[in-house]
C-alpha cells in the first residue's frame, strides 16, 4: 500500500506543511493552465486562435491576468453583511484544498490514506455550497442572491446521483471480501478508500468504466453540475445574472472563486479517474503521469461539452436530475447489488 | 416506454452536437493576427479618396472643374483653382476634403471627367481631434512647378506646330487662290 506523507516525514506538522504546499502548487498551476486551456479549447471550437500574444501561444496570458487581478482594488460594497462577505471566498476555497489532499495520485506515495476518503470528498464538496450561499447572501445583491439560491438547489439535487453512482464502485470493491491480496500483501479492503479502489482496478486490470458505464456517465454529468459548469452553469448565468453569486466580488476575492471553480473541476475529474478509469494504472509511463493525463482528458471533455451545449433552463435542470439521473442511478445501484449477490 | 426513448433520443442529440464541435475543432482557424498580418482588401474597398498620379503626367490631373464639389451630398469638398500663367490646362490649387463628413459614397469618383479621383485602401485612420481635413494636393505640391514648366514647353511646342500648320495651310490656300490667275 502507498506510503503517506506522515510515514515519509514522521512529524505530523512537517507532513501537513508539505501536503498543503504540494496541493497548493498543483492547484495553482492547474488553475493557470486550465484558464489558458479553456480559452484555447473554446477558440478551437469556434475556429479562432485564442490568446496568442503573451508568451508562446499565449501560455503566460493567465499569469499576466493574475498579476492584474492582484493589483486590483478590493471593493467592499455598502450594505454587505461583512463577516459573511469576507469569509465566503475562503469558505469556498478551503474545502477544495482539503479535498485535493485525499486523492491517491501515485502507487507509492499519497498525501493521506483514509478509509473514508470517498465520503470525505463528498463532504468537502458539500461545504462549497455553504460558501456560495454566504457569498450570495452577504453581497446584498439580488443577482448574487438568485445565483446562490440556484446553486444551492442545483448542488443539493445533483449530490444525490453523484453519490448514488459512486456507490456501485463501493459495492464492487467490498464484494472482493474483507481481505484482498495486492502484490503479495494481504490488506483489509475498504470500499471507500480511494487508494484501495485504484489498487483493485490495477490488480484486476479491469477499469470500472467497463463494468459501470451507466454509473460513469451519471457521475460525469453530476460532476459537471456540481462544479457549476455549462450546460449546468445557471448559478452564474452571465446573460441573466451578471455573474451569479460572485457579482459583488473584485480583485483577488473574485480570483479565489475562480481558483475554487477550476480546482473543483480538477478534483471532480480526478475523482472520476480514481473511481472509473483506474487512477494511476497504465503502461510504460509512471503512475502520476497517467493519473494527471486521465484527469486532464476528462477536463478537456468538460470544456468540450461547455462549448457545445446551451445552458439548461432551471426546470429542465431539475427534471433531468429528479426524472432521469436519480431513477437511473438507483436502478443501476440495485442491479449491481443484485448481480454481485447472485454471481 | 417513452421515458427511455426520450433519454435515448436526448443522448443521441448530445453526441451529434459533440461531433459537430469536434469537426470544427480539427479545422484551421480563420483568425487574422491583425497587427502582424495585414488584411487583404477587395478591389471595391471604399475608403478615403485620393488623387491619382498619372504616369504620363507624373502628377494628378485635377482641372478644378468643381463637378465633385457640386455632386457631393455631404458638402465636404472644397476646391480652389483656375488658369495658370502660360499653360492651357486649368489646375487646382487647393483640394480640401473634410473626411469627418465624407460618407465614402463615391459620387465624386464617378463624376470626375479626368478620372483623377480614386479610393485609397486606408482602413485604420484614427485621430485625436474632431477636425479631419486633408488637402489631397499635399503629396503633389513638389511636382507642380515641374509639371507647369513641362506643360508650358509642350504647350508652346504645340502652339508653334499649330502655327506652322496654319501658316502652311494659309500658304496652300493662297496658292490655290492664285491659280486661276495663272491659268488663262
Amino acid at each position: 500500500m502507498p506510503r503517506t506523507f506522515l510515514d515519509i516525514f514522521g512529524n505530523p506538522l512537517l507532513a501537513l506543511g508539505a501536503g498543503i504546499g504540494g496541493v497548493m502548487t498543483v492547484l495553482s498551476l492547474n488553475t493557470l493552465f486550465c484558464i489558458w486551456f479553456e480559452r484555447k479549447v473554446s477558440a478551437w471550437i469556434q475556429r479562432r486562435m485564442g490568446p496568442m500574444e503573451v508568451g508562446f501561444h499565449g501560455t503566460l496570458q493567465t499569469v499576466a491576468d493574475m498579476i492584474k487581478l492582484l493589483g486590483k482594488q478590493l471593493i467592499t460594497p455598502r450594505g454587505v453583511d461583512k463577516p459573511l462577505y469576507h469569509l465566503a471566498p475562503l469558505m469556498v476555497f478551503a474545502p477544495v484544498v482539503a479535498a485535493a489532499s485525499l486523492l491517491p495520485f501515485s502507487k507509492t506515495v499519497v498525501l493521506t490514506n483514509i478509509n473514508i476518503g470517498l465520503v470525505l470528498i463528498f463532504m468537502f464538496g458539500g461545504f462549497a455550497v455553504i460558501g456560495i450561499f454566504m457569498a450570495g447572501w452577504g453581497s446584498n445583491n439580488k443577482y448574487a442572491l438568485l445565483g446562490a439560491m440556484r446553486s444551492i438547489a442545483q448542488n443539493i439535487s445533483y449530490e444525490i446521483p453523484l453519490i448514488l453512482s459512486a456507490l456501485p464502485i463501493v459495492l464492487l470493491i467490498s464484494a472482493k471480501g474483507p481481505m484482498y491480496e495486492i502484490e503479495g500483501e494481504m490488506i483489509a479492503i475498504n470500499g471507500m478508500n480511494l487508494a484501495h479502489i485504484t489498487a483493485v482496478q490495477a490488480d484486476t486490470g479491469v477499469w470500472f468504466v467497463l463494468l459501470q458505464p451507466v454509473a460513469m456517465l451519471i457521475f460525469f454529468i453530476a460532476i459537471l453540475a456540481e462544479t457549476n459548469r455549462a450546460p449546468f452553469d445557471i448559478p452564474e448565468a452571465e446573460s441573466e445574472l451578471v455573474a451569479g453569486f460572485h457579482t459583488e466580488y473584485s480583485g483577488m476575492r473574485f480570483g479565489l472563486f475562480f481558483f475554487a471553480e477550476y480546482s473543483n473541476m480538477l478534483i471532480g475529474s480526478m475523482l472520476a479517474t480514481v473511481l472509473f478509469f483506474g487512477g494511476w494504472d497504465g503502461p510504460i509511463l509512471p503512475g502520476p503521469v497517467w493519473f494527471f493525463l486521465k484527469a486532464y482528458l476528462l477536463i478537456f471533455a468538460m470544456m468540450w461539452i461547455r462549448w457545445t451545449f446551451p445552458r439548461l433552463r432551471f426546470d429542465q435542470l431539475m427534471t433531468f436530475c429528479w426524472g432521469a439521473l436519480i431513477p437511473l442511478s438507483i436502478v443501476n445501484l440495485l442491479v449491481t447489488a443484485f448481480l454481485i449477490k447472485v454471481l | 416506454m417513452s421515458y427511455f426513448t426520450t433519454i435515448a433520443g436526448g443522448l443521441k442529440s448530445l453526441v451529434t452536437g459533440l461531433g459537430i464541435t469536434a469537426r470544427q475543432m480539427r479545422r484551421k482557424p480563420v483568425t487574422l493576427t491583425y497587427p502582424h498580418v495585414k488584411p487583404e482588401l477587395s478591389e471595391a474597398y471604399r475608403s478615403l479618396i485620393s488623387l491619382v498620379q498619372f504616369e504620363e503626367l507624373e502628377t494628378h490631373d485635377c482641372i478644378a472643374c468643381m463637378q465633385c464639389v457640386k455632386i457631393c451630398p455631404s458638402f465636404c469638398i472644397e476646391i480652389d483653382g483656375g488658369r495658370v500663367e502660360g499653360i492651357k490646362r486649368m489646375r487646382a490649387s487647393k483640394f480640401e476634403v473634410d473626411f469627418a463628413l465624407c460618407s465614402m459614397c463615391g459620387l465624386c469618383i464617378d463624376v470626375c471627367p479626368t478620372d483623377t479621383l480614386e479610393y485609397t485602401k486606408l482602413y485604420d485612420e484614427a485621430g485625436y481631434e474632431r477636425e479631419w481635413v486633408y488637402d489631397l494636393l499635399d503629396p503633389f505640391r513638389d511636382f507642380e512647378d515641374e509639371f507647369v514648366e513641362r506643360q508650358r514647353v509642350s504647350d508652346a511646342r504645340e502652339a508653334a506646330e499649330k502655327a506652322a500648320k496654319r501658316a502652311a495651310a494659309a500658304e496652300a490656300k493662297a496658292a490655290t487662290e492664285k491659280e486661276p490667275e495663272v491659268d488663262p
